[in-house]
């Protein structure tokens, strides 16, 4: 199938990705003020559990892990959209990735951004979240390394660095050659941005290294977070958590809610932007694969799990078990195993069926079913303890509720500011060039 | 003091490149300007890197560095471990994975900077032809007794637009 560079002419591809940073649609502006307002909602959510205390959350014994955990796994598995698919896509030197990509590491900065913020939310005393900060407090004491609330704060202010500037190096020709035609504070945005860009060949060779090196060395990183979070819940002796599969079953998890996220952006993008040239049937069928040889890996890790804990019967596995597949959670459960298997495998397995739209819906599907595992994982392990007497039950808050919908509302803002300000599609990446000659 | 020409495809910037460095001209005096990347093969233009080295020292030395701190830290003000090692490399292995990598991305961007050119102060940048869209310009660092030996270089291998850039222009 053609691609935009071999049938559109480079000025007309460069004009066409320009056009969307223009001005603002009414929609444009609708959409901005409905996100920000819940958004802002929110954020008077948090500054009312701030005032009140965290008692006003739903969380206590036994489960002190709530949605504000469970938004926490689910936000840094979607981190897993860009940088990741970006990095393998680049160095398999997959030639369809080049409007991907810049929209998949926008997801992953803006959803570490918020991912990072929930373990603040969740220590009530948000103020004194510099305690996670290696230093010796007034005890003398340095927090302890051993800790795996400090693995996560290394392993995601690594990634969150590494992302940043993995969006960032490629943004810089782009915002070179705007900073040429734009006016005003626009200007001097894109001027100072672009760092004084020439496009002399040593800045294109050094670029194309450093993009290459990064996208190495965020594959291990990306790899390593993801394991890292599943290893907080794993290295706890608690039923249903403490399995060796744990790392690899979180990593697909976040790298199929990724691909997932990705699809849906880019459909509301291609829409929106009318971006359809650039964004084709093509590349939906590609990652529409992606997601269904993801959804089939993910089935396969959750039977592996669920069958290992059947098969052990151990009681206190049966319990969490039990409670997930035929007790208190099941309709959770199987309503997960709907959204994350049948949708995406009917909808995208048959070709026939195969489309952009359905590939959209299928997505938002396993976006659904991706969050209620988050919460199936962390929830009946906690109301489900060792002692029957220790057994609780949990159910969320209107201030748990209302956080959690201004994240979703917040990654649409920034989403939003973002592809205002710069293009959403890497410019000068369709520029066809030749190969060299030895 | 500066030259630049204008090439309107890569054909003729590569024969320009090939000729001025017949007539003794070294890569550290050329530089080629475009809106896009634009292959050079090696031997007419070869730019040495060393980020991949330096990515490698840079996580050697932010891996090192933390595992100093973490058995320094602990070993000067030690926790109650119950019986187990004061230092332990499998539970403060994360922490010692994920800075080491963070020292390389950190080294890969500094380098990357370095090797642009882009962390030199403007003043003392050489002066950088504007570049249209599809045009590929070419600089050309020559004493003055060399630039009308470059300058017919440029125009016999089809240049366009010759002239004089930076103060001296």
């Amino acid at each position: 199938m053609a691609t935009a560079t071999e049938v559109i002419p480079y000025g007309e591809v460069r004009r066409d990705l320009w056009r969307p940073l223009a001005g603002a649609s009414s929609r444009y502006l609708v959409a901005l003020v409905v996100l920000s307002s819940l958004t802002c909602w929110g954020l008077c959510a948090w500054g009312y559990q701030l005032h009140k205390g965290i008692g006003v959350a739903g969380i206590r014994r036994p489960v002190f892990w709530g949605f504000y955990l469970v938004d926490f796994v689910f936000w840094i598995g979607i981190s897993h959209a860009g940088t990741l698919i970006s990095a393998i896509l680049r160095l398999t030197e997959a030639d369809w990735r080049k409007p991907v990509t810049r929209a998949a590491e926008a997801i992953t900065v803006f959803a570490l951004m918020i991912g990072a913020m929930f373990p603040i939310i969740h220590l009530g005393r948000a103020w004194l979240f510099f305690w996670l900060v290696p230093y010796p407090n007034s005890r003398l004491l340095w927090p302890n390394f051993r800790s795996p609330l400090l693995w996560d704060v290394t392993a995601i202010g690594t990634y969150l660095t590494g992302s940043t500037i993995y969006l960032f190096l490629p943004l810089i020709p782009d915002v070179a050659q705007l900073a040429v035609r734009a006016n005003g504070w626009r200007r001097r945005l894109y001027r100072m941005l672009s760092l004084g860009w020439t496009g002399s060949d040593q800045q294109w060779h050094a670029l194309e290294r450093a993009m290459k090196l990064m996208a190495g060395i965020i594959l291990a990183v990306a790899v390593s977070v993801h394991t890292v979070v599943a290893w907080d819940f794993s290295m706890a002796i608690a039923p249903m958590w403490h399995s060796s599969i744990f790392g690899p079953y979180f990593v697909v998890g976040a790298i199929f809610s990724g691909i997932a996220a990705l699809l849906v952006v880019m459909s509301v993008i291609r829409k929106a932007m009318h971006l359809e040239p650039y964004l084709t049937p093509h590349h939906f069928n590609n990652l529409a694969k992606l997601l269904l040889l993801m959804s089939l890996l993910w089935l396969y890790f959750t039977v592996a799990e669920n069958l290992t804990a059947w098969y052990g019967n151990e009681p206190k596995e049966m319990n969490v078990f039990g409670s997930r597949i035929r007790g208190h959670f099941a309709p959770y459960f199987w309503i997960m195993v709907f959204c994350n298997f049948i949708v995406p495998f009917v909808l995208l397995g048959i070709r026939r069926l195969r489309t952009i739209r359905t590939a959209t819906i299928a997505s938002v599907s396993v976006l659904i079913g991706m969050w209620l595992e988050r919460f199936l994982i962390i929830i009946p392990t906690l109301s489900f303890g060792r002692l029957y007497a220790t057994w609780g039950h949990y159910a969320p808050t209107w201030v748990e509720i209302s956080i959690t919908t201004a994240t979703f509302a917040a990654m649409g803002v920034l989403y939003l500011l973002f592809s205002k300000l710069f293009p959403i599609v890497s410019v000068w990446e369709f520029e066809p060039h030749a190969e060299p000659e030895d | 003091m500066f030259l630049a020409a204008d090439f309107l495809d890569r054909e003729t910037a590569l024969r320009a490149l090939v000729d001025l460095k017949a007539n003794g001209f070294t890569p550290t005096d050329l530089a080629v300007f475009s809106d896009e990347p634009i292959e050079l093969p090696r031997s007419v233009l070869h730019r040495p890197s060393h980020m991949s080295l330096a990515a490698v020292t840079g996580a050697i030395t932010s891996g090192l560095l933390t595992i100093g701190f973490v058995y320094f830290t602990q070993y000067n003000y030690p926790i109650v471990t119950g019986g187990m090692p004061t230092f332990s490399f499998w539970a403060t292995g994360v922490i010692f994975y994920e800075l080491t990598m963070f020292g390389a991305i950190v080294t890969t961007f500094y380098w990357f900077l370095r090797e642009s050119g882009l962390m030199r102060r403007r003043r003392h940048r050489a002066p950088a032809p504007v570049v249209e869209p599809g045009v590929i310009s070419l600089r050309i660092e020559c004493p003055s007794d060399r630039a009308d030996a470059a300058r017919h270089s440029l125009e016999s291998t089809g240049a366009v637009n010759v002239r004089t850039i930076g103060d001296a222009g």
